[in-house]
């Protein structure tokens, strides 16, 4: 489980890594905060057809993270200041599930100032083994991550300036992508989005 | 994870080495009978798919939620668990000539008896019990169709005038194993499709799963 908090948390590292670089200035601009919504697609073989979830996420530099399914089962993922909270849909309403991810959150953050810093290569988790203009794959470094996880294809915007989509892959027949849409940048957005439901 | 950890290692325990306890209610006896064409079609044949969102719950207060994905087919089962968040933890497929082969298993989805388990209880939710099948009227007047498999266990389906019927699983000693009561069931070719279930397995480590329809699709 701690993988797939790594996941959701990635898109947004990888979000915010080419919002950083994005635009013609020679300096990057900063980048405090990010929102947006997402679809996310998920093939396998035993699929009749593919399963779709949406959602939405806000993200606060440094370390803040607030990644909401709205579809088909809603749940919710806050993580500020080193601690980690998850809850899920039951009955109509989200509830704690107590215990959850810690040692994920500790994997994540870890990496996190290093993607904000550009710094994918040499990443204990990824390395970027291919890349052009309009996409980056990343592979585990890992052989235990790599076991659940074959690669990662980040897609951009024709102008470089937007992340289009992530495309996780399990195996040659599973696949999750996640699309996003409507960005909004660097708007003030109070810690207690990340700490609260 | 931890909070998983703790889930599959009670299941493990449940479906490995439970110890049924004595104060378990026994297999009712039946007097009577009914028309026994009552309890056909109860059961799809396969070829259909169903996705539920499944919150697991052990009776020590372990919980989680996942995605179930349960695939009916003429020669067997596939099925699949997803987190919430859509990372594939567990695949396995059981074919009724070749047996089980678990396809992907995350730790701690791994462990020894937790696929066998599961498929047991997909079984038992989805497909028609094994064995014959006897009508009979229990002494409160339910009408059970009891099917008796060769290794002894008996699944009784109770008939309802209207909703859903409950299914009872009980040990070739008689003792009940599991109990399974749908909600809001409609009819279709695949047979009753229940909205909601709910499987509350007992034993030492009992558990419950409650299970909400998200989809169901045909497959052939």
């Amino acid at each position: 489980m701690k993988r797939i908090v790594f996941l959701l948390v990635l898109c947004c590292l990888c979000s915010l890594f080419v919002e950083a670089f994005a635009g013609n200035d020679a300096q990057p601009f900063r980048l405090h905060s990010i929102q947006a919504r997402f679809v996310q697609e998920k093939n396998m073989e035993i699929l009749a057809r593919p399963l779709v979830s949406t959602g939405s996420f806000i993200f606060k530099a440094p370390r803040s993270l607030r990644w909401q399914y709205h579809q088909p089962v809603p749940s919710l993922l806050l993580m500020h200041e080193g601690k980690v909270r998850k809850f899920v849909g039951r009955n109509g309403r989200l509830v704690e599930e107590k215990g959850a991810q810690l040692d994920g959150m500790q994997m994540v953050l870890a990496q996190l100032s290093d993607w904000l810093d550009g710094r994918f290569s040499d990443t204990e988790m990824f390395k970027v083994v291919s890349g052009d203009a309009h996409r980056l794959i990343l592979e585990p470094q890992q052989q235990g991550m790599a076991r659940l996880i074959a690669s990662i294809e980040i897609t951009f915007g024709e102008n470089r300036a937007l992340i289009d989509s992530i495309t996780l892959r399990e195996g040659p027949e599973a696949t999750t992508t996640i699309t996003f849409s409507d960005r909004i940048l660097n708007e003030d957005i109070a810690d207690e989005v990340f700490t609260s439901k | 994870m931890r909070n998983i950890g703790a889930i599959v290692i009670a299941a493990v325990l449940l479906f490995g080495c439970a110890e049924r306890g004595s104060d378990l209610p026994r297999l009712p006896a039946l007097a009577g009978e009914f028309p026994a064409e009552e309890c056909s079609g109860l059961f799809g044949a396969g070829g259909r798919q169903f996705v539920h969102s499944i919150d697991f719950s052990m009776d020590r207060g372990y919980g989680t939620t996942v995605v179930g994905i349960t695939t009916l087919e003429p020669a067997g089962i596939r099925c699949a668990l997803l987190s919430v968040e859509g990372f594939t933890l567990f695949e396995a497929a059981f074919d009724r000539d070749q047996g089980l082969s678990v396809l992907r298993a995350v730790p701690p989805f791994d462990a020894p008896h937790f696929a066998k388990g599961l498929i047991a209880d997909i079984q038992a939710i989805f497909l028609a019990p094994p064995g014959e099948m006897r009508p009979g009227l229990a002494e409160n007047g339910e009408r059970i169709c009891r099917f008796t498999a060769a290794d002894g266990e008996i699944s009784d389906v109770i008939l309802a005038d209207e909703g859903c019927p409950q299914i009872r699983t009980y040990t070739r000693d008689g003792l009940l194993q599991r109990v399974i009561t749908g909600r809001d069931c409609r009819w279709s070719d695949a047979g009753l499709i229940p909205r909601y279930l709910e499987l509350r397995s007992y034993g030492r480590s009992g558990y419950t799963l409650k299970m909400t329809l998200l989809r169901a699709d045909e497959t052939t």
